[in-house]
């Protein structure tokens, strides 16, 4: 694990490093609005009015400038930091695809409804798992 | 794809953070090309045999032939020089 964590740190530039923290400033102040507006939304501490689309407003540019941040992460990343994010988006796109096709036959079989943002979640995790396999991949047991 | 990074590198007594620095990519890209893990791309590779005053034939060959590239096997060297 030590030496996985090792070859994590090794894997950044500086500039990697740079621009991967605005990316993780972005995306938290983007979850975290959408966690706030959810929660004010359901709990009808704001109606459906100009504060409620003010709310939904301010996650969509957040979540664009998260989004946008990314981009310029990617561009500028090292070519192997490219490559292992590559690897992770595509086991990511894979395993929510495959879900979003698979789950719908299920739920006509009876498993559960799920809610249309669940598919982003597995999405989500396994871009992270894919990070992992290929930076393991890539540089475990890298020397200093 | 063999290469001989790790051994140039160590000629100039450089740590991978060093070569890393001077190649502008990460220190987990350079280990990855010496352990044969990771090829670079043409303009990284171009950038390391520029480093190393070397061609790139010089530096990088094809996984398992163990055969020194055509221009520096020393048949051909009296041809080209």
């Amino acid at each position: 694990m030590a030496s996985i964590l090792a070859s994590c740190a090794g894997a950044y530039t500086p500039k990697d490093r740079y621009n991967l923290r605005i990316f993780n400033v972005w995306i938290i102040a983007a979850a975290l609005s959408f966690a706030i507006a959810t929660l004010l939304i359901k709990a009808r501490y704001v109606d459906t009015g100009v504060l409620g689309w003010g709310l939904a407003l301010l996650t969509l540019g957040l979540s664009i400038l998260a989004f946008r941040s990314y981009l310029v992460f990617l561009r500028g990343a090292d070519e192997l930091l490219r490559r292992i994010q590559l690897e992770g988006l595509a086991l990511g796109f894979g395993a929510g695809a495959v879900f979003m096709l698979s789950y719908r036959l299920f739920e006509r079989l009876g498993a559960p409804k799920l809610d249309s943002g669940d598919p982003f979640v597995v999405m989500a995790v396994f871009w992270a798992i894919g990070q992992f396999i290929a930076m393991r991949r890539y540089g475990a047991g890298a020397e200093r | 794809m063999n290469n001989r990074v790790r051994e140039l590198r160590g000629t100039r007594g450089w740590s991978q953070g060093d070569l890393a620095e001077r190649l502008g990519v990460s220190r987990q890209t350079v280990n990855a090309i010496e352990t044969g893990k990771y090829d670079p791309s043409l303009p990284l590779a171009f950038s390391i045999a520029a480093l190393f005053t070397l061609t790139i034939e010089e530096i990088f060959h094809p996984n398992g032939s163990g055969v020194a590239p055509r221009s520096t096997r020393p048949e051909n060297r009296d041809f080209i020089d």
